[in-house]
């Protein structure tokens, strides 16, 4: 099992709003009864870490905004979103919103993915390949003036050639491959297809061609029939032909329709005030032109395509080369869907038919909060910078909660510093069920005011192995961050001292009481432990409990031998007056009053560590 | 929204395209300027809504499909699996060391791959708040990653099973339009969809879907008739399992012997897709009518049946790699026994027709009976409109046997629901058939009528033949505006659809409204509860007050709402 570090999430406050559920959910209490996690939390509204709907709310500190007027988290499920810019991820280029309409949510450049392993794919002039152990700096440069080119992984070493995909070109790559099938022959775009749907020449051309290139698999083409129809031409078809019987005379002007543009330029709806005030003609076409049903497409130039139920050429080709041709359902799963190929039974299934990816885009997104529309994260638009105009991290507002394993018993640790622990707690070590265990929290606060921090946790975590727990000093206050330049003016001095008697007291493990840590090793219900500046330590004390499973019981989840504590905090503190604080604060203070009582309140997850399997 | 150009548009609709009237005598035409598409509520702050991008979401069992209307496929698919539920920032899948403990999922009472759904239809021990999780992860995972939008509101359209219960139903809506916030959701069902997507009005939709089949019969755009049976992709891949397990050593499973599961269902499954196969029907001599076939009588001797294909490397082995097992190994099989997951799952044909209850009916019959119950006109038109979908059958060969098992069974014993020993007694026995023959004669027209009914009484009821039909308005209107061409029907078709989703895409783009439009405000007031019969919305009164979009707005509460096929409440 992995070792595991102690870890907190956050539950953001906004889900808290969507679960009370609707009239109809009469049966979610059942189901919840059924659920055996959920047995004794119905009441008092522990929020139970491990049901399976709280995965959902809870986040990493990381992961939360804070918007400064509402005083509220802001997680990843509840704020706002713009777009700023989009982009190709390998390019860096940025597309222009309106090719995101148009072209699709793809890069169009020569950006392509590995279909096998997703790896990027580059430019490589084939042309070289044929006598690699040649390979010479001349020769390099020189070849990819001459030969045909294809896309190379250069991390699994697949390449475009090997399904029959070569390009003429280094550049346009997109362009190109969107003629191409797999195995070389030729595809016609939309618009090719579109004309050469309306010359009748090309139609027993087209019933042709497509044959060598269905042969290689996709539908095991016989000489065809009839048209086989692409994805794209049979919705094009379709939609001509649907539009075409909606705009027969006898559907044309419905009442919806002439409803539906009131645009107060358009002609329609002029000649329909004029028909308002020269009498009745037009209400009377329109009840005559409501007559009338569609018929039914009868033609593949209508959109009508009779399947192709033999398939056995695939079938064939199965069994002649094995598991191995065939695509991974993973790897059928990152195509993107081909509308050149024939219909959606023949997408593809063998390792050859997989087509390179093209990236897809991605967003930058500023942040907003819902409720008060202010901007909470905004990235600048230029793609290549990853920094942020405005980022109002929760981490910035809230107190962090560090969790660190508390050595008690053995009187010799010395690192208390850091992450680092004694002998006696080993990062990650199990935990022994039914005996105490202790862990430091460490709250530190972030901003610029006192804070009250009320901690409440349930005495026995929820699930099925209840663990106790006690948080010895629930209530404490926690200084307010002070001044950098504070902090540097009078800290270098104090911070040591500070480390000393934290350290003197891990060794001495006797009582050191000071004015400002009045407090013991010896653990204190109501005390806090230790406390810094901008921090306060407290212990909890844990009794893990057994994993015993009694027979017959289902078996361990995954995690569900980590000891996580529920913990609600409710963090109070007065905002200053109106601005005079620096930093952040600054635009916290717009209401007007001197000193404005604020607090925040929300469920978060202490996950401490496993405990031994017995 | 914007109709890709040269798509013949329609002047009055897509206003987009006005300048290009196609053979639009009606219309005035004049010089004009383009237009904009007018925003549905007037005088309120549109910008906060994206201008007309309608979005479309499919549901599926396993997956998600979304896009935007008008567009010919989906953008984006979001397949549901446990990675999907786990926390933010829990990276562990993505850790080299890390493999996901199905065998310990497994345990887990019934939930072998049940992680990779998003709702079972038995909604008993449901959690709903967790589907509505799972949707909404899904869809903004969709949003952010294929459609690249932002939260603005926007309309969708979703295109459900009919047979979706109204609790999931409920809970996906809540979930959407609690973090979506789309002003309206317009449900289709997917039959229809399909219908529209592949051209037709009246179809057999066979969904060879993950949990069950549904065999839906349309007719005219409504859904008349619908049948189901078990035998879906889930049984396919738990067939798919059992045959790798019987093939896999055994000796290994000592202390685990008990373990349901030996493999993986990702594997399986994984595996189901890319080697299952079903074989063809087996005494198919080119569609020639066999004589004395009889559906029943199909030897299930596998591998070795000779006249099985005309594949002269039939005895060929498959070698499959296995990962999921206890140590990674590697099986021989011979590649006919991959035919057999689908053999068991769909067909069973080792037993006889009888044997079956009605809720996992072999394939074959499943169609044969939704098609024999239709009414003959129905019936007529829709069996020459057979579609398949669903993510079954992609299986190879599996529509081929299918559509040919149907025709054999239908030429087999024509479309007489009634079959067993009486019926061939009376077909075989020349004095039974006779007094039968004598008893309908004697009824020569009326199915219902009585003989003897005093049809000499009444002059008037008498000379039938001589009356004139009564004019019938709407059959009038039906026949004018009817195409004169002639219908396929009457013979066995199978014809390929886009699939639902496209068929959505296509409805919404063209603005045809949805029976069941959802308004979010009026579903947060009243939640599933509001909605009435589909039967009891006066569509009139709706159509009249409808706004631009072609997708109705419930506009005020009070104005009756439905939730279409799905019910309700």
């Amino acid at each position: 099992m992995a070792a595991l570090t102690p870890y907190t999430y956050i539950r953001c406050p906004c889900s808290d709003v969507s679960a009370p559920g609707r009239p109809l959910d009469g049966s979610s209490p059942m189901a919840a009864a059924a659920d055996d996690n959920g047995a004794g939390d119905d009441d008092d509204r522990t929020f139970d870490p491990r049901a399976p709907r709280s995965n959902y709310s809870l986040y990493p500190l990381e992961y939360l905004l804070y918007c400064e007027d509402c005083h509220q988290i802001r997680c990843p499920r509840c704020v706002a979103e713009e777009i700023v810019s989009y982009y190709c991820p390998n390019c860096l280029f940025e597309v222009p919103s309106s090719n995101l309409k148009s072209e699709g949510n793809r890069c169009t450049r020569s950006c392509f993915q590995c279909p096998v392993c997703l790896g990027p794919l580059a430019v490589t002039s084939l042309e070289t390949k044929p006598d690699p152990s040649l390979l010479a700096a001349p020769d390099n440069a020189a070849a990819p003036h001459a030969g045909p080119y294809a896309l190379t992984c250069s991390y699994c070493h697949w390449t475009s050639a090997e399904v029959g995909i070569q390009f003429e070109k280094p550049n346009g790559i997109h362009a190109q491959l969107a003629k191409l099938r797999n195995g070389g022959a030729t595809r016609l775009t939309a618009k090719e297809r579109k004309e050469r749907r309306k010359d009748p020449a090309y139609r027993t051309q087209a019933a042709a061609a497509p044959a060598p290139a269905t042969a290689g698999g996709e539908e095991g083409g016989p000489s065809s029939s009839a048209e086989v129809l692409d994805l794209e031409t049979q919705f094009a078809n379709l939609k001509a032909f649907y539009q075409g019987q909606l705009a027969d005379p006898n559907s044309a002007d419905s009442g919806l329709a002439a409803l539906s543009d009131l645009g107060f330029s358009s002609p329609t709806s002029l000649s329909r005030i004029m028909s308002i005030y020269t009498g009745g003609g037009w209400q009377d076409k329109k009840a005559k032109s409501r007559v009338g049903a569609m018929r039914e497409a009868l033609e593949p130039d209508e959109g009508l395509q009779p399947a192709r139920l033999d398939e056995s050429a695939a079938i064939d080709r199965l069994r002649s080369e094995g598991h191995g041709a065939t695509a991974s359902a993973a790897q059928l799963r990152d195509q993107p869907p081909n509308l050149g190929e024939a219909h959606l039974h023949g997408r593809a299934r063998f390792a050859s038919e997989l087509r390179p990816i093209p990236y897809l885009l991605r967003t930058k997104r500023s942040k907003r909060c819902p409720v008060c529309r202010h901007i909470i994260s905004k990235p600048e638009a230029k793609v290549q910078t990853t920094r942020f105009r405005i980022r109002l991290v929760a981490g910035s507002y809230i107190p962090s909660i560090a969790v660190r394993p508390l050595p008690l018993s053995s009187s010799s640790s010395s690192g208390s510093g850091g992450s680092a622990s004694g002998p006696a707690v080993v990062p990650g070590a199990l935990l022994e069920p039914l005996r105490p265990a202790h862990y430091l929290l460490t709250f530190k606060n972030p901003i610029f005011e006192p804070v009250r921090v009320t901690l409440g946790a349930p005495a026995r975590t929820p699930g099925r192995f209840a663990s106790k727990v006690t948080v010895l000093c629930p209530e404490f206050e926690i200084d307010a961050n002070t001044d950098v330049w504070d902090e540097a003016l009078k800290e270098s001095g104090e911070r040591d001292r500070d480390k000393d008697r934290r350290r003197r007291r891990g060794e001495e493990g006797g009582g050191q009481s000071s004015s400002n840590n009045p407090h013991h090793s010896q653990l204190e219900v109501g005390k806090i432990w230790e406390r810094g500046r901008n921090w306060v330590s407290i212990v909890v004390e844990v009794v893990p409990a057994s994993l015993r499973l009694a027979p017959g019981d289902p078996p361990l989840r995954e995690d569900e031998d980590v000891l996580e504590i529920p913990m609600f905090v409710r963090v109070e503190w007065e905002g200053e007056a109106g601005g005079d604080d620096v930093g952040a604060a600054a635009g916290r203070d717009a209401a007007k009053e001197a000193r404005e009582k604020r607090e925040l309140a929300y469920w978060c997850v202490l996950g401490l560590g496993r405990i031994k399997q017995t | 929204m914007s109709a890709p150009a040269g798509s013949a548009p329609l002047p009055h609709r897509s206003v987009a395209n006005i300048r290009s009237p196609p053979g639009a005598g009606h219309h005035p035409s004049g010089p004009s300027t383009p237009l904009r598409p007018i925003p549905s509520n007037f005088g309120s702050p549109s910008s906060l809504r994206a201008d007309e991008e309608i979005i479309i979401v499919e549901f599926g069992t396993r997956k998600l499909q979304v896009g935007f209307s008008g567009d010919p496929a989906p953008r984006g698919c979001v397949w549901f699996g446990p990675d999907q539920q786990r926390r933010v920032g829990d990276f562990r899948e993505w850790q080299t060391d890390y493999r996901y403990d199905w065998r310990r999922a497994a345990r887990h009472g019934d939930s072998w791959g049940r992680d990779h759904e998003l709702w079972q239809y038995d909604v008993r021990g449901v959690d709903l708040g967790l589907v509505g999780d799972k949707i909404e992860r899904a869809l903004s995972e969709a949003f952010t990653k294929y459609l690249l939008i932002d939260s603005r509101p926007r309309r969708m359209v979703w295109v459900l099973p009919s047979s979706l219960p109204i609790p999931l139903l409920s809970a996906a809506l809540d979930s959407v339009f609690s973090r979506f916030q789309p002003p309206t959701v317009s449900l289709l069902s997917s039959p229809i969809a399909l219908a529209v997507g592949a051209g037709v009005r009246s179809a057999l939709v066979v969904d060879l879907g993950w949990s069950e089949t549904i065999v839906t019969s349309v007719y005219e755009y409504r859904e008349v008739a619908a049948k189901r049976s078990i035998r879906g992709g889930r049984m396919l891949v738990e067939q798919t399992h059992k045959l790798l397990a019987k093939h896999l050593p055994e000796d290994q499973g000592g202390s685990e012997s008990k373990q349901e599961y030996v493999l993986s269902f990702e594997e399986c499954s994984d595996i189901t897709t890319r080697m299952v196969w079903c074989r063809p029907r087996q005494h198919s001599d080119d569609d020639q009518p066999a004589s004395g076939s009889l559906p029943t009588v199909q030897e299930h001797d596998d591998a070795e049946q000779p006249g099985d294909s005309p594949t002269p490397g039939r005895t060929s082995t498959v070698t499959i790699p296995l990962k999921s097992w206890l140590s990674p190994t590697s099986l021989e099989l011979p590649f006919n026994a991959l035919s057999e997951p689908c053999e068991d799952a769909f067909f069973d044909s080792h037993y006889s027709h009888t044997s079956f209850d009605d809720h996992e009916l072999p394939l074959p019959l499943l169609v044969y009976r939704s098609l024999l119950q239709l009414p003959v006109d129905v019936r007529a038109l829709c069996m020459s409109r057979i579609i398949f979908t669903g993510g079954c059958s992609n299986v190879l060969g599996l529509r081929g046997r299918i559509f040919d098992e149907v025709s054999e069974l239908v030429r087999e014993r024509g479309w007489d629901p009634v079959q067993g020993k009486g019926v061939e007694q009376l077909r075989a026995n020349p004095k039974l058939k006779r007094r039968g023959v004598r008893q309908t004669g004697e009824s020569p027209m009326g199915v219902s009528s009585p003989p003897g009914d005093g049809e000499e009484q009444d002059g008037v009821w008498h000379d039938a033949a001589n009356t004139a039909p009564e004019a019938d308005p709407i059959e009038e209107q039906l026949q004018r505006g009817m195409d004169r061409r002639p219908r396929v029907q009457g013979e066995l078709r199978a014809i390929e659809s886009l699939g639902a989703w496209s068929g959505a895409s296509l409805v919404t783009h063209l603005k045809a409204p949805a029976v069941a439009a959802i308004d979010r405000e009026v579903w947060l007031q009243h939640g599933a509860a509001g909605a009435v019969r589909a039967s009891d919305v006066d569509y009139k009164a709706q159509r009249q007050s409808l706004g631009a979009g072609g997708l109705m707005r419930g506009s005020a509460a009070g104005s009756a709402w439905t939730l279409g096929v799905w019910g309700a409440v």
